[in-house]
């Protein structure tokens, strides 16, 4: 280890000019780091639920479908529906907007005493002014199954303006032109804007400005804490400057490999900043403590003792991360795991080449070289740390018994865990997405989209039946409001042809009433080009798990029983993905933790040479785990895409503490043989390395309960109570462990370090 | 040398200039609708060639007999499942829609003109046999080598188009492109066509409508054209549509 680290300070300035030349590489790079918010891309193509969902998204123009909501008194007015058609037309010559279907603008088919017609809900160069007119469209929409709840609400207070989007369009540019140009007309209706466009928009501006307030806070917050703590200006840059080196680079690199920020990885920075400069915490401080005459002896002693618990700390904490790669459902938390661990293991790297390199390339030399320094305690080690070392040998039961409790609390809470993937409570309360989707939830039965797809011939009677018998299954669910299909027009059509509101039963007749059709503007919403795909288009109202799961098996049941070989039914949807999602938030929180914690236990007994020592080490993060799971229990935070990723991050981290307190006890075991001795001094020197880190990594994940995303609220402070617990766990349930298990069996000097 | 291309440049615009003031816009619109329109009555057989934005085509095919502006009947007779199909457009936008597999004909009257007509990019509006000069004001804006360039306004406030741009051919009057631009001043759709002269009208003799927003085009290719058979109104009446 010594010729290791001569071999650094030897190649000092290779190491500095290097680190400089690729910052200023990676650094260029992040001008060409996108945002990415639509977190339908993010869903898994191995998955048929999640693939079809994207595919018919896509096809049928659905996942690119914007809302707009205008809710008054009363909106069969003459001011409502000029307004509506202001918003209409505006909506028609905005670039990339590819069809506008709003109560001014909508395909009706009607039944006249002379014939029929095929045209417009109302005329939108003659709106009706006159009262009579107006009272007599209202009668009308409500008549109509296609209009009622879907472009007028039930109480005639909201209508909808839907607008889709061209294929190629910028889909975030457009939304955000929408909200500019319809806001800008200064309408006397309160507007809402929804769907996924519009979704997508206000996630990415929420992401721009967490990462603009954030960083910067984390920043300052983690630079008072290393202040407090070394009281020097090399404690405060080297740990800072290390950190926002490995976030440059991994923001560089994921720039170079074309990945895209996202939701999740938002946060990298965040955690990098919190747990990177935790690597050069620990090689300051034990530089700090080993005060000898010759400076650069000292150095090499100090490094040669924390190499190996900084590269374990490190790679544990990567393996914590990387861990999501294997359990994910979602892509964008794999390139989350994949880009934390490589942005960790940069850290370290940093913090054993690049921070001692210029230590002593530009004498940041401990200034006290005298011995007497270390004997000075500070409040750490004098109000913290020695009384919790004497009470750790006096009542180590009953410490131990304080776990127990709170281990066996938390068990039972932790049966109270809930899982939430919609979408909506991503936002706060007060956020205008968050508003128009409730209010689209409550007049518009949802915006959550509902696919049922049929594969056969479009146009024969026998599909058309199925897809319109399927219609009225789904609407005997109090959770869907209406369900639209071409099956619904061809039976308007019929109506209209003097036949009976039916399909007919003759297929050319099918056929020649599709010649009118041909050509609408909802056509390509509903079936495909080659007629040989159709779907019925639906929104499911309730959020609520339970709901959409019922809702799930009803359809699975009903398909089943239905699907024919001239005729394949599938369903998807949003609601369909979220069960799916649901359930993988909890298989992949399972595999993630077994995975990590085996993982951990391996390379830790590996490393310590002692299956015994890696199992001692889980113990606190163990420990924690199961208080995080207990605190989510009982504070009702659930289990989202953001929340799953604390568990084996808690344990990344949290075994740092306990490897340390591990390493320390076996180096001072070595140096002088007494088990009490070699606790006490560990907790000493170590200890004050653990506190000064938890400190400084919860406090920067707690500026996360400032971010504009629940989900990531609750990340913060779950990581920040993880980190306590697990501070707390490796300094004094370990400690009482080691002490307890020594009693029982004696461990002595040789059996733990060669 | 200069001046000798400067002299001549100044000969080519006071030529162009002498031009447009000899020919206003009403006139040229006016003789535009003279060759379009000036034939009593046409019989012909079309074929309509629609292609979609990934470039497949699927083609229909009908007959089409005309009397004045305002008399027509599209007949389909190609694919098998839209044979029969007949649409029989009469003066104030009277038109009945006849389908052979319910043996019943209907009054439609699409209250939008601006929707397509069967699947195609034109729409009703475009289809309308109505003389230009009764739709538009003209305004020219230019000419070029062999075409006059007009601007025309839509008289209706219920147009959806803000303006179409429409290039004539300098020395015999027939439209060879039209550009269609929305409420927003973009142009949507862009109509060309190759005229030929059969007997002694100008005939369109391929048309073709681009939806530039939908990248989908409509091709409709003329044939057996034959004009001024005194065709009688008996021929545009229900009962006939239903033969």
């Amino acid at each position: 280890m010594e010729k290791f680290t001569k071999l650094i300070l030897k190649l000092k300035w290779l190491i500095i000019l290097s680190v400089f030349a690729l910052t200023s590489l990676f650094s260029y790079q992040l001008k060409n780091l996108t945002i990415n918010s639509d977190i339908i891309s993010s869903l898994p193509d191995d998955d048929l639920v999640a693939k079809l969902y994207k595919n018919i998204g896509s096809e049928f123009g659905g996942n690119d479908m914007g809302m707009i909501v205008l809710e008054t008194d009363n909106i069969f007015t003459k001011k409502v529906l000029e307004d509506v058609k202001q918003v209409t037309d505006s909506l028609k010559i905005t670039e990339g907007i590819s069809t506008v279907t709003s109560i001014t603008d909508v395909l009706d088919i009607k039944t006249t005493e002379f014939g029929l017609e095929i045209g417009k809900l109302v005329d939108e160069y003659e709106l009706p002014t006159r009262q009579s007119e107006l009272d007599s469209l209202k009668k009308y929409v409500f008549s109509k199954e296609m209009y009622k709840g879907s472009i007028v609400s039930e109480d005639a207070t909201a209508t909808l303006v839907l607008f889709t989007l061209l294929d190629d369009a910028d889909k975030q540019a457009v939304a955000k032109e929408v909200k500019e140009k319809i806001e800008a007309l200064g309408l006397s209706e309160k507007l809402y804007f929804g769907g996924l466009p519009m979704m997508m928009n206000d996630i990415t501006s929420l992401i721009v400005a967490d990462m603009v307030w954030l960083i910067p806070i984390v920043f300052i917050l983690i630079a008072l804490i290393l202040l407090l703590s070394f009281r020097s200006v090399r404690g405060v840059i080297l740990p800072l400057l290390t950190a926002a080196i490995s976030v440059v680079w991994t923001l560089g690199i994921m720039a170079l490999a074309d990945y895209e920020i996202t939701i999740i990885s938002n946060m990298i920075p965040i955690i990098l900043l919190a747990i990177g400069s935790a690597y050069t915490i620990h090689v300051i401080n034990s530089i700090n403590l080993n005060v000898e005459k010759d400076r650069k002896k000292a150095l090499i002693k100090a490094l040669s003792f924390i190499i190996v618990p900084v590269i374990l700390a490190s790679v544990t904490t990567a393996i914590g991360f990387i861990s999501f790669v294997f359990g994910a459902y979602l892509a964008m938390i794999q390139d989350f795991g994949i880009f934390t661990s490589l942005g960790t293991l940069i850290a370290l790297v940093l913090s054993i080449f690049f921070v001692p390199s210029l230590i002593s390339a530009f004498s940041m030399y401990n200034k006290n070289t005298e011995k007497t320094n270390t004997n000075k305690k500070d409040i750490i080690s004098n109000i913290i740390l020695q009384p919790l070392a004497k009470l750790l040998f006096k009542h180590p039961k009953y410490i131990f018994s304080v776990w127990g409790i709170l281990i066996m609390i938390s068990i039972s809470a932790m049966f109270f865990i809930q899982t939430s993937v919609n979408m909506n409570a991503y936002f706060k309360k007060d956020n205008p997405t968050r508003v128009a989707e409730d209010i689209m939830q409550k007049k518009f039965g949802g915006s959550m989209p509902i696919y049922i797809v049929f594969e056969g011939d479009m146009q024969s009677p026998e599909v058309l039946k199925l897809m319109k018998k399927t219609g009225d299954f789904m609407e005997t669910d109090h959770n869907i409001n209406t369900t639209q299909s071409v099956a619904d027009l061809i039976e308007e059509m019929n109506n209209a042809m003097g036949e009976s509101k039916k399909i007919p039963d003759d297929k050319a007749k099918i056929e020649q009433l599709w010649f009118l059709l041909d050509g609408q503007d909802i056509m390509p919403q509903l079936v495909s080009d080659e007629l040989d795909k159709g779907i019925i288009q639906s929104k499911f109202a309730s959020a609520t798990t339970s709901d959409i799961e019922n809702f799930d098996e009803k359809m699975k049941k009903f398909i089943a029983e239905n699907s024919n070989e001239n005729c394949k039914i599938q369903l998807t949807g949003m609601p369909s993905v979220y069960v799916k999602l649901n359930s993988s938030l909890l298989s992949s929180q399972f595999s993630s933790l077994i995975i990590a914690i085996f993982m951990v236990l391996v390379i830790v007994g590996l490393i310590l040479r002692s299956p015994l020592k890696g199992i001692f080490a889980a113990v606190p993060v163990v420990a924690t785990i199961i208080v995080l799971f207990g605190f989510m229990g009982a504070t009702a935070i659930p289990l989202d895409i953001a929340t799953v990723l604390v568990g084996s991050i808690a344990l990344g981290i949290g075994i740092d503490y306990s490897i340390h307190i591990i390493v320390g006890f076996n180096y001072k075991l070595k140096e002088n043989g007494d088990v009490h001795k070699a606790i006490e001094s560990t907790i000493m020197t170590s200890g004050k390395a653990i506190i000064i880190n938890v400190l400084s990594v919860a406090a920067g994940f707690l500026v996360l309960l400032f971010s504009q995303l629940v989900p990531l609220q609750n990340f913060g402070l779950l990581v920040a109570i993880s980190m306590i617990s697990s501070g707390l766990g490796s300094l004094t349930l370990l400690p009482v462990v080691l002490i307890l298990a020594n009693r029982k069996k004696k461990i002595t000097a040789k059996q733990t370090f060669n | 040398m200069r001046n000798l291309k400067l002299s001549v440049l100044l000969v080519l615009f006071l030529f162009a200039g002498f031009n447009t003031n000899a020919q206003d816009a009403d006139t040229i619109l006016k003789k535009v609708d003279e060759v379009m329109y000036s034939p009593k009555d046409m019989t012909g057989e079309t074929k309509i060639v629609l292609t979609n934005k990934s470039g497949k085509q699927s083609t229909r095919e009908a007959n089409i007999i005309q009397k004045g502006t305002d008399k027509r009947i599209f007949r389909f007779t190609s694919p098998s499942s839209q044979a029969g199909i007949a649409v029989l457009s009469l003066p104030d936008d009277v038109m009945y829609l006849y389908m052979p597999a319910f043996r019943k004909e209907r009054r439609i009257s699409s209250s939008v003109k601006s929707q397509k007509f069967a699947g195609t990019d034109f729409s009703y509006d475009d289809m309308e046999a109505k003389p230009n000069a009764e739709k538009y004001s003209p305004k020219l804006l230019g000419t070029e080598e062999n075409a006059f360039i007009l601007e025309l306004k839509p008289k209706s406030k219920k147009s959806s188009y803000s303006k179409v741009i429409m290039k004539v051919h300098k020395i015999n009057y027939y439209p060879i492109s039209v550009e269609f631009y929305d409420k927003g001043n973009k142009k949507i759709k862009e109509g060309k066509s190759v005229y030929k002269k059969i007997g002694k009208y100008w005939n369109a003799q391929e048309m073709t409508m681009t939806n530039l927003k939908k990248n989908h085009s409509t091709k409709m290719i003329m044939s057996n054209v034959k004009y001024d058979q005194n065709l009688s109104d008996d021929e545009f009446t229900v009962r006939k549509l239903k033969q």
